[in-house]
């Protein structure tokens, strides 16, 4: 069994004065995994610049707007249709042994695989004063402390979505504790690090049910690499596993990697971006 | 300190602590000298002063300049040069030339292996930390195959001469390294005041570097290329170093762009002409990772090109030198070199590491904070000769605050015993005399697919205050021209 | 070639030109009036006043009473009068800075010394009784300039986007002057015959743009309105003629256009009509209504110019 997915991105950019130079950048188009097969994308904007795809530094699809024109106004519009496999997130083989696993988080030639995931970045570095902040229980498996730790996080922080922006930092978020998915995902990133084990950022689409319209936005997740299992996806927004509502579109150490939309934009004044987005989805047989 | 006989050497002092370039222990003349002391000698000084101010001018007028400001105007001043030259004898030459060769092929395996497979860091030859801790590695370069297999296509190896006659390497810079296009012009300048000189010695021509940099740079061109089209790109006029790239583009006959000249169409990079879009191959950048793709690294940057890092990691377009290089410029990597030589290339090192205490080793740290009037505290990630402090030049005072600074940031922290560089005899304006600076070199290498070049001559940088080790321009330095005799 | 740096030589050439033609008209103004014939030629406020309005800056207000070092300080030396000779070379040298890998060492070091030479002129004795010393140094330096981009260059495209700037801007420079003392010449009249058609203004007029000896080469009489305008407007072979400047700007555009039949949109094609009809008019069009010919040819040139930016430099 899986579900179709339809997913609309809009991004509406409106500035004071004339943009005469613009590029941008957007990484919102979900990736080809295991789970997720790609239909088709359909991609365009409001004054018919020429789009083009590319893939970014870390290998996910980009799409890429450089207008020729002059414009105030410009607004994106991206479809996307995919294929997501039911998963049931609880259904792999458990760590064989407690003891190997924790063995292998302090090889060397496991820290260099994961090296990326397991350092420290800007928006994934917690104060000194916190670092003990959760610290694994060596008689539980790996995965159940990462159930704990998603659990931790999402009690630790209250979701508020006015709370925080893009540039909070975790020191930040852990003196207000409040936040959003980012933030969750942030610390819930950091902790695991902290911890030994390689955890990434995830940018996507949250399925929240059909017909839900408007102001919803893209989200963010983690995934956290178990020794001898893989990568297995947690939302610590909603203390819940990534699961068939959870459609991918990029990983990175943090969300600068992962942002959707990266603009050069040269004009004076102000200027305002709306995002929306919409995620509908049909079970298909 | 002892007065010696010749018209305008009469007011030099030696100090025979220090190894001077051309005197000997004795101080005697070295033989390599001899002819140049004497050909100088038949000049009075105020010959020299006039010759030296004409050449001051020369600069000038050909714009070969810097500006400084001060509270009326910006003033235009050039780089402080000096018509006295300094010779390398042939057989120490090869040991420099040999030495940065080595040095830079060991540097471009080492790059290789710690964007692909890290045995370097997995057989324990090198720590971690000195990786997943630097900001300059750049995760985007995993597994990119660079055209060529080339990195660090151009290296500015600085050495200097200890008061033990031996060569050492002060560091390795591998990201934009420049002062090339001085090299050249103190040699036009020497040329042009001096040219007799030149009839009673047989030295190597520096002019041909841009030659042999591009016909390195064609060696790496991406695949599928056949006449590639290669430009350098500068971060613009207002740039330090703009006079070098100009310089630079107008002797290989390339196209100088900016950033806001290149724009990239399906992955392809396209500089924009009165003919329309012309596609570039080759980019002989001066401008640093951070800055080279606003979408992919900082976003701030207005020098770059949006969307050129997704051409390069295409195989669409050449970077020289590639992204992610400063990761080995990171002067915590220079104190593993001769492990590093020793592990890709299975040599010895040929020139000389300075021994290096690591800071952020708990052992070595207290070495250092006890015996921190011996030694010179360098920043790791620092170039241009910023943030260095001289163990025995600080105040009590100052003491305290960089000790507290190395322990509350110990991986940002090496240090060095105090080498003591060579001096060679100095024009000095202010004195109208000679004297004795300390002087270094950068000699400059560049990498190609299966080739490669050391420019024969370098950048003799003098540091002009008295007594002073840090010879950047940055920092006040001058330079001098510097002559690599050919073999008998 | 580069289409940022095409723009920046095109405007490298017409500031070396623009200065020159300052310079001259400082110097000529000031010098030839001193002896002039009638007082109102004779008249420093006169001179000062065509001073300002050639260089785009007229004072209509008669009352005003100008001071001489201030305004030749503005014109001359000022960092702050955007149209200042001091502000055109440098402008030429920041031009010729970011090209500075496209043009010879030679002629990089004359701009520089250029530059270097007015920036260290001492504004004191300028004002005071430099003016003659300075203007001359002016164009005589750009003279130098104009023979290092003949002979320091490859005559290809380079060099034709550089003479294009000069000759357009040679036009507009000859036509201003025609204007500032078209204005001059209806106050300060001849005084016999036809007063303004035998005004000094006109000796004035051909000894500001460097074509007196020429002009009574080719005429042997004293110049008059027609046959000064005739002359600096019409005649293909002074070359100080806007006649002449299109012929060359017509000439070079050809070097950057490819096609062999301009497309009608194209640079090439406007210049080319531009150039026909100053070929095919007699000086009787243009006596009838000098005004309306002065300000019509002033537009023709801008949209020679805006075209070019256009179709080469923008991007």
């Amino acid at each position: 069994m899986s579900l179709e997915y339809f997913i609309t991105y809009k991004a509406e950019n409106t500035y004071e004065e004339w943009v005469h130079e613009a590029y941008w950048q957007f990484l919102v188009v979900p990736e080809e995994n295991d789970s997720q097969q790609f239909i088709g994308v359909d991609f365009n904007n409001s004054i018919n610049a020429r789009h083009e795809f590319s893939i970014n530094g870390y290998g996910f699809k980009t799409i890429r707007v450089h207008p020729k024109d002059r414009f105030k106004e410009i607004t994106f519009e991206a479809n996307f249709k995919l294929i997501k496999k039911k998963i049931n997130p609880f259904d792999f083989k458990p760590e064989v042994d407690r003891v190997k696993s924790y063995a292998k988080i302090q090889e060397l030639d496991f820290k260099v695989d994961f090296d990326a995931h397991l350092k420290t970045t800007v928006f994934t570095s917690v104060p000194n004063e916190k670092k003990g902040l959760f610290e694994f229980d060596k008689d539980k498996s790996i995965f159940d402390n990462l159930l704990a730790l998603n659990q931790f996080t999402y009690k630790h922080i209250q979701f508020d979505a006015h709370a925080t922006d893009v540039h909070t930092t975790l020191k930040e978020v852990l003196e207000i504790r409040k936040g959003v998915c980012q933030d969750f995902t942030h610390l819930f990133c950091a902790l695991a690090r902290a911890n030994g084990i390689p955890a990434r950022y995830v940018s996507g689409y949250l399925h929240q049910g059909n017909g839900y319209f408007g102001d919803s936005q893209m989200h963010a997740w983690a995934e956290a690499y178990v020794p001898y299992v893989g990568w297995i996806g947690f939302d610590p927004t909603n203390d819940i596993l990534a699961d068939t509502n959870h459609i991918k579109v990029a990983h990175g150490k943090d969300y600068v990697d992962c942002s959707p939309l990266k603009g050069i934009v040269y004009t004076a004044g102000k200027n305002k971006t709306v995002h929306s987005v919409q995620v509908n989805g049909q079970n298909q047989q | 300190m002892e007065n010696l006989k010749n018209q305008i050497f009469s007011s030099y002092k030696r100090n025979p602590v220090l190894y001077d370039e051309i005197y000997d222990k004795k101080g005697q003349v070295k033989e390599v000298y001899s002819k140049l002391f004497n050909l100088y000698g038949e000049h009075s000084i105020s010959d020299f002063v006039n010759l030296n101010e004409k050449a001051k001018a020369s600069f000038f007028n050909q714009g070969i300049t810097f500006q400084v400001y001060d509270k009326k105007k910006t003033k235009e001043k050039i780089f402080p040069f000096d018509l006295f030259p300094r010779i390398i004898p042939p057989e120490e030459w090869a040991i420099i030339e040999s030495g940065a060769i080595q040095r830079s092929r060991a540097l471009n395996l080492f790059l290789w292996d710690i964007y692909h497979d890290k045995k370097i860091i997995r057989q324990k030859v090198v720590p971690m930390e000195l990786i997943s801790s630097s900001t300059n590695y750049l995760d985007q370069m995993t597994n990119i195959d660079p055209p060529g297999g080339i990195y660090n296509h151009i290296s500015g190896t600085d050495v200097i001469k200890h008061n033990d006659g031996q060569y050492y390497v002060l560091e390795d810079n591998i990201r934009c390294p420049s002062g090339v296009s001085y090299v050249i012009c103190n040699r036009t300048a020497l040329k042009r005041a001096l040219f007799g000189v030149f009839n009673h010695y047989k030295t190597y021509s520096v002019t041909n570097y841009a030659e042999n940099l591009l016909d390195l740079l064609e060696t790496v061109k991406p695949n599928g290329v056949d006449a590639p089209n290669v430009v350098v790109i500068t971060p613009g006029m207002y740039n330090s170093a703009f006079y070098e790239h100009s310089y630079l583009a107008k002797t290989m006959g390339v196209e100088l762009v900016e950033g806001r000249d290149l724009f990239v169409e399906n992955d392809f990079v396209y500089m924009k002409t009165i003919q329309g879009p012309q596609k570039v191959d080759i980019i002989y950048r001066r401008i640093d990772d951070a800055f080279i793709d606003p979408l992919e690294f900082r976003p701030d940057s207005t020098l770059g090109v949006p969307g050129l890092f997704a051409a390069y990691k295409k195989g669409n377009v050449t970077l020289a030198n590639a992204p992610g290089t400063g990761v080995a410029d990171d002067k915590a990597i220079y104190t593993y070199m001769p492990e590093i030589i020793r592990y890709y290339l299975n040599e010895e090192p040929i020139l000389n590491n300075v021994h290096t205490y690591h800071c952020s080793r708990p052992k070595e740290l207290k070495y250092v904070l006890e015996h921190i009037r011996e030694l010179v505290i360098k920043p790791v990630d620092e170039a241009g000769g910023y943030g260095i402090s001289i163990g025995n030049r600080l105040s009590s005072k100052e003491v305290e605050r960089v000790k507290a600074e190395v322990q509350s940031n110990p991986r940002k922290y090496v240090a060095q015993p105090i080498l003591s560089l060579s001096v060679h005899p100095t024009y000095i304006d202010k004195n109208e005399s000679f004297e004795q600076r300390h002087v270094d070199l950068r000699t400059f290498t560049v990498l190609g697919k299966d080739k490669e070049f050391v420019l024969k001559g370098g950048l003799t940088r003098v540091a002009l205050k008295k007594g002073n080790l840090i010879v950047n321009s940055s920092q006040g330095g001058g330079s001098k021209d510097t002559w690599v005799l050919k073999p008998q | 070639m580069l289409a940022r740096v095409a723009n920046n030589l095109f405007w490298m050439g017409r500031y070396i030109e623009r200065s020159e033609h300052i310079a001259r008209y400082l110097r000529v103004n000031y010098f030839s009036s001193l002896d002039a014939p009638n007082q109102l030629s004779q008249s420093r406020q006169f001179v000062l006043r065509s001073m300002l309005t050639m260089v785009g800056s007229p004072i209509d207000d008669e009352s005003v009473l100008l001071n001489e070092e201030e305004v030749l300080y503005k014109i001359g030396l000022d960092p702050n009068y955007p149209s200042s000779i001091i502000n055109n070379v440098r402008n030429s040298r920041e031009n010729a800075n970011s090209a500075r890998d496209l043009i010879s060492t030679e002629l990089y070091e004359s701009i520089n010394k250029f530059f270097h030479f007015i920036s260290n002129y001492d504004a004191q004795v300028y004002t005071k009784n430099g003016l003659h010393d300075f203007t001359l140094n002016v164009t005589e330096m750009s003279s130098i300039l104009r023979g290092k981009v003949r002979s320091t260059l490859m005559h290809d495209e380079i060099y034709a986007i550089i003479m294009m700037g000069g000759n357009i801007e040679r036009a507009t420079q000859i036509i201003r002057i025609i204007n500032a003392k078209f204005i001059d010449a209806q106050k300060a009249q001849g005084s016999y015959g036809d007063k303004f058609k035998n005004s000094f203004e006109w000796t004035t007029l051909l000894k500001c743009t460097e074509s007196y000896d020429m002009m009574r080469r080719f005429y042997k009489k004293t110049p008059n309105s027609i046959t000064t305008l005739e002359f600096l407007i019409l005649n293909p072979d002074c070359p100080r003629s806007i006649m002449n400047s299109l012929n060359q700007v017509y000439k070079h555009i050809k070097i950057l256009d490819h096609g062999k039949r301009p497309d009608k949109d194209s640079t090439a094609f406007l210049v080319g009509k531009v150039r026909a009809d100053y070929e095919f008019k007699s000086i009787a069009e243009i006596e009838n209504d000098i005004q309306s010919i002065i300000n019509k040819t002033l537009d023709r040139l801008y949209e020679i110019s805006q075209k070019m930016e256009k179709e080469f430099f923008s991007y």
